[in-house]
């Protein structure tokens, strides 16, 4: 792909004459440089573990942070450029209190993973009284939550695509962790069991050790609706019995 | 110098033509009454639309509108305010199907129907509204709004003309406020829709607004049920 760039790599919205969005190829690109985060749903509900990648002994791991909450019931993990998922999380935000506001439910999960593609679909489009989007989002989506269709996962990516996974991995280890996702998800795991899968895989994938302070884990049960990141004390007893 | 006070003049003052004022509401009376039940809802409606005073301008004028097959709206005040909101809360309705996948519950309608008023805060709509139906357990609900859009949820409402008529009959009959026989166990539907048929004739003999015939409406998990009912015509 590489090898092929030509003048059409220039501008996010002309395609070139193979029929391809070079800028939104890069983009996609830009994911899998990402720190590698995964997503496993059960119907007990699902859980989200990402890497943190600590460059530095001198970084404070807590001003990292992978998982954001949307709303009480959504929260969503992150791969690829964070700064971009600022404007992502932040519209979500607005869009599922919006709801609350508007009919005083809460939002399904489809409904917000669509109103968040919308917006990464934006880019090169000229609205009258927004801001120009320059390119693509360079980031990555796992968006769990809980409705009255149950748990949900849903991947988003910069091209403003969203499917639905039972399991999905993204980032810089999402090849071999995927794979292994495929190899030990069922359908009839426990929350419990999800997580320690969860954790088993970003532990083969990733090249340090796994502590207390360089993975994030949260989940959010069907049973309440209700998300839970944890904090290091309560990573502390899980971490050491993997 | 001398200061001289000038005659007061002699010509006629000149006065702007007068006009008809422009009147932008007009009441067209009319009673409306909800009751929820275990599992079901019961609303009624007269179908009279008078012109503001003593003339009858419809007695075929029906004030229930439904939204969805578990939600209806039951409205008195101005006929064209009222077609207006129902005309608005439709297409709002479908455009929520098409964007969420799923009608909208008896709750969200509640709580949509309330901002839709409010944001006409400054020209309401002159409107007096009652949404009921079942809520997502399938248990009776009903709300209560004034013309700019303060709610409630009750068990039971009447708004419009008669509403101090049915009021108080509901009270002692629904709620069964400070009786001294109370009869217990639930009331059904059956004797929900008598009861209520009786609500609103009784409020047709004394209510000018109200008469020629109801629209009963029974909504359960089944559905939507109309039932047409005379009322007196005089």
């Amino acid at each position: 792909m590489f090898l092929t760039r030509s003048e059409y790599d220039r501008h996010v919205n002309t395609f070139s004459p193979e029929g391809r969005l070079f800028q939104v190829e890069y983009a996609l690109e830009a994911i899998k440089l990402g720190s590698t985060t995964i997503g496993i749903q059960c119907a007990e509900g699902v859980v989200l573990a990402v890497e943190k990648r600590l460059t530095s002994p001198l970084l404070e791991p807590s001003s990292i942070q992978k998982v954001v909450e949307i709303d009480s019931h959504l929260i969503c993990a992150l791969s690829g450029l964070t700064a971009d998922s600022r404007t992502i999380i932040d519209h979500a935000r607005v869009e599922t209190q919006n709801h609350r506001f508007n009919y005083d439910e809460p939002m399904t999960v489809e409904s917000t993973v669509q109103s968040i593609c919308d917006l990464a679909l934006r880019f090169g489009e000229n609205r009258k009284g927004e801001e120009k989007m320059s390119r693509p989002f360079g980031v990555a989506l796992l968006i769990a939550g809980v409705d009255e269709k149950g748990a949900q996962l849903y991947y988003s990516d910069p091209s403003g695509t969203y499917t639905q996974f039972h399991a999905k991995a993204i980032g810089a280890g999402s090849e071999g962790a995927q794979q292994t996702l495929q190899e030990k998800y069922s359908k009839s795991m426990t929350l419990d069991e999800c997580q320690a899968l969860a954790l088993t895989t970003l532990k083969q994938v990733m090249e340090e050790a796994v502590t207390t302070s360089n993975v994030e884990l949260a989940k959010i049960t069907t049973k309440d609706g209700k998300y839970k990141i944890y904090s290091k004390e309560e990573l502390e007893v899980i971490v050491s019995t993997l | 110098m001398d200061l001289k006070l000038s005659p007061f003049p002699t010509l006629e003052k000149q006065m702007p033509i007068e006009h008809g004022r422009f009147e932008a509401y007009v009441d067209n009376g009319g009673t409306v009454l909800a009751v929820g039940g275990p599992d079901y809802c019961v609303i009624a409606g007269d179908t009279r639309m008078s012109d503001g005073g003593y003339g009858i301008q419809t007695r075929k004028y029906t004030k229930i509108f439904q939204l969805t097959d578990k939600c209806v709206l039951a409205t008195s005040g101005m006929q064209a305010d009222t077609l207006a909101l129902q005309k608005r809360l439709k297409t709002m309705l479908s455009h929520y199907q098409k964007e969420h996948g799923k009608p909208m519950s008896t709750p969200a309608i509640a709580q949509f129907l309330s901002n839709t008023l409010y944001y006409k805060r400054f020209f309401p709509y002159y409107t007096f509204n009652i949404v009921a139906g079942i809520d997502e357990k399938g248990e009776g609900c009903a709300w209560t709004y004034d013309a700019v859009g303060s709610h409630e949820r009750v068990k039971y409402a009447s708004q419009g003309s008669g509403n101090q008529l049915v009021i108080p009959l509901l009270d002692n009959q629904v709620a069964k406020f400070n009786q001294q026989i109370i009869a217990g166990g639930n009331v059904t539907s059956q004797q929900a829709v008598s009861f209520v048929k009786d609500a609103i004739t009784s409020a047709g003999e004394r209510d000018i607004y109200t008469g020629d015939y109801a629209d009963i409406v029974v909504v359960d998990k089944d559905g939507v049920h109309w039932e047409k009912f005379e009322l007196k015509l005089d």
